[in-house]
């Protein structure tokens, strides 16, 4: 008897919050759709399918089956990504640990200037494992490559989920995983429908259009390259280029050298977010002075104000907006890659960018 | 060292000839590989476009193609001959430019310089961005110079506690705390390194590269090692004298101090020049002077010049295989040992370099 009421009660609570949940998070789309009887009957009950009952058994990005006897009300993040994500799903004031360096996140500064004074968990080098025991945290999060540390967090009595956000669809899969996990579904099956819908917009506009070819350069050289298994790979391609390096193997950057890069001769280059050299260094560097981008002013950075967005965070189908408004400005004008970013960072991040400027600066 | 090795053989002249041999053959296959490496490379290059004039050929093959050739041709002797002092001086047939602490000072220089100099100091008149550009290879030049005269010093105090037959143990010991140091060094500012960012670079770095050598870059080092080399080839007669106990060099009357200095400094120019534009290269230095060595059995001048161009030889071969065995650029020390150790293990079963 006991049980049953203990149940009806956990029901009760889950339609009010499901309720409140849905409105909140979910302003994209219901714009232009009319609210007949039956769609807000069926709405309700997909929000309660989104509610998660605990204890709730999940599955994480390592195989591994992790079970979480209630909500949890705190949590740490081991990783810049799923902290993003966090953010996203609006679980920011049940953050009390996080990564390192998170004053260096310009993302943190706008959406939720708290995290960057919560203790620090180490780096993915480095995972402080007792620091991470001392603030009990009901839930940590850690990227897989953590792995090892994930059996001594457990025997401190740790739930620990391991993800892997590296690319767009493991990127939705650690969405959808921590929605479940910390009973914010409504806000990542939100997150994901933004991100698909832009997407399907984007290639749209862009479906008549030729790819130019485009190189995108990493963080430490000009002369490192994304090559086409790499997540870089599907920027270029959702924004409608084709990859320059695409002969390259390897799924990690690869180091080239002038003249491979004189050979491609790539139309645009396109330097990474967070480079530690400069348009002006590319533009200026004698040895490139016969390639095409160079000669055509086609070298561009990648926005670096609000995030990078050429790594698999939540606001990263921007990048291939941003992208796309700079290979094809007649089919995708930069206004409407704008307006996206501002809805976005709006919605699920609850500040309004400044898209003005979009470098931060040194 | 000296004292182990087999005595020469009876007639002197016949030595010179197999010498001379040995020395037109490298000579022939270190030119035949000159010639490969102008002609391989990921920019479709062909004698048409180039005797056609086409602009961006023609500039690929002076300001790229060339200079990578000319670099891995001065490079790899530079590194064959400096490692030749080194094993002469210290009387150590283990001794190469990391001995006195070269090596690893550069590679902390190096590191330094890709944490803290941006390429934006000098952008003005450095261009290069691989590996971060100038500002990388001076804090490298420099990081290897540093460490060296660090050494010196530290095995010049240590002077009343050696007898004069161990001076140069004085210096190794020094060497060695040195080179402990310039890895703390390292250590601490890979720590520092963001991993996408500086990290990569330092890592590869290491791992040695002329992917990101150009006209732009060659010139200064060119000179101080051309200068370094020419000195060392003057002063081989000194050098093998200081190969002797250094009582019996003193007797024949050698300001041993002195000249180990100048030697030792020339050497490490000459090593530090190479390695800060390329990053670190392993085993040149090690497997070059003794190839030489067990394929003449002697340590004269020919000598010297033949670890040289087995220096330019393997890093040539290495280079060529670094540029076109991948998709992209591998890095240039797998090729130099993959190539090298087999062939000096080979030589060292065969035992005899005699015709």
């Amino acid at each position: 008897m006991k049980k049953w009421i203990s149940i009806l009660m956990v029901l009760t609570l889950t339609f009010s919050v499901a309720a409140c949940g849905s409105s909140n998070a979910a302003p994209v789309e219901s714009e232009g759709t009319s609210q007949t009887q039956e769609g807000i009957e069926a709405e309700a009950e997909a929000s309660v399918n989104e509610q998660t009952i605990y204890p709730v058994t999940l599955t994480d990005q390592l195989g591994r089956e992790v079970t979480i006897e209630k909500e949890p009300e705190t949590l740490v993040s081991g990783y810049y990504i799923s902290t993003s994500l966090l953010l996203a799903l609006g679980c920011k004031d049940r953050l009390i640990g996080v990564e390192a360096k998170a004053g260096s996140r310009a993302i943190y500064r706008l959406a939720a200037p708290q995290l960057i004074d919560l203790p620090s968990v180490g780096t993915a080098k480095e995972f402080d494992l007792e620091g991470c025991a001392a603030l009990k945290p009901d839930l940590v999060i850690v990227p897989v490559r953590l792995k090892d540390s994930i059996s001594a967090l457990e025997e401190l009595g740790l739930t620990v989920l391991a993800v892997n956000p590296e690319d767009q669809k493991l990127l939705t899969e650690a969405t959808l995983l921590l929605g479940e996990a910390t009973n914010t579904l409504p806000a990542a099956n939100s997150l994901i429908r933004f991100q698909e819908e832009q997407l399907a917009l984007l290639a749209d506009a862009l479906k008549d259009t030729e790819a130019p070819s485009v190189y995108l350069a990493s963080n430490s050289s000009l002369l490192s390259a994304a090559g086409p298994e790499m997540y870089q790979n599907s920027l270029i391609a959702n924004a409608g280029g084709s990859n320059a390096a695409a002969e390259l193997t390897g799924d990690y950057w690869a180091e080239i050298s002038y003249e491979q890069l004189l050979a491609w001769d790539p139309e645009y280059m396109i330097l990474a977010a967070d480079a530690s050299y400069t348009v002006d260094s590319v533009t200026g560097d004698p040895n490139l002075a016969g390639c095409r981008a160079v000669k055509e002013g086609h070298v561009f950075q990648l926005p670096d104000a609000i995030e990078s967005w050429d790594s698999p965070v939540p606001g990263s189908t921007l990048g291939n907006l941003w992208l796309a408004s700079i290979l094809h400005p007649q089919e995708y004008p930069e206004a409407q890659w704008k307006d996206a970013a501002a809805t976005f960072y709006e919605t699920f991040y609850g500040f309004t960018p400044d898209l003005e400027n979009l470098y931060a600066e040194e | 060292m000296r004292k182990n090795d087999p005595q020469p053989p009876v007639s002197c002249s016949d030595y010179s000839l197999w010498e001379k041999r040995m020395l037109t053959a490298t000579f022939l296959i270190t030119v035949t590989l000159s010639l490969l490496s102008l002609s391989i490379g990921k920019y479709p290059l062909t004698p048409a476009l180039l005797l056609g004039g086409d602009p961006q050929a023609v500039r690929v093959f002076l300001t790229l193609r060339v200079p990578r050739t000319c670099m891995a041709l001065l490079g790899g002797f530079g590194l064959g001959i400096a490692g030749n002092v080194f094993q002469t001086v210290f009387h150590n047939p283990l001794a190469s430019p990391d001995i006195i602490g070269v090596s690893s000072g550069a590679s902390a220089g190096a590191a330094f310089g890709i944490l803290f100099l941006s390429p934006g100091i000098f952008s003005g008149s450095s261009p290069g961005l691989s590996s971060g550009g100038l500002p990388v290879t001076l804090s490298a030049f420099c990081g290897g110079l540093l460490a060296v005269i660090l050494t010196l010093a530290l095995g010049s105090l240590s002077r009343g506690r050696f007898s004069a037959g161990k001076r140069d143990a004085s210096i190794v010991l020094a060497g060695i705390a040195v080179h402990s140091l310039a890895q703390t060094l390292l250590m601490t500012l890979k720590l520092l390194a963001d991993p996408e960012k500086e990290l990569a670079s330092i890592e590869y770095w290491l791992m040695g590269s002329l992917g990101g050598i150009s006209l732009y870059r060659l010139p200064a080092s060119l000179i101080i090692g051309v200068f370094s080399a020419l000195g060392i080839c003057l002063l081989h007669r000194q050098i093998l004298l200081l190969s002797l106990d250094e009582s019996e060099s003193r007797m024949l009357g050698v300001s041993v101090g002195k000249l180990r200095l100048t030697v030792l400094l020339l050497a490490t120019l000459l090593t530090a020049a190479v390695i800060s534009n390329t990053g670190l290269i392993s085993f040149i230095g090690l497997l070059a002077p003794h190839t030489a060595r067990l394929l003449t059995r002697s340590s004269r001048f020919p000598t010297l010049l033949l670890g040289g161009l087995w220096g330019s030889l393997l890093l040539l071969a290495a280079d060529i295989l670094a540029r076109s065995a991948g998709s992209g650029e591998l890095p240039v020390s797998i090729f130099t040992s993959l190539l090298g150790a087999p062939f000096l293990i080979w030589l060292v079963i065969k035992g005899k370099g005699e015709p």
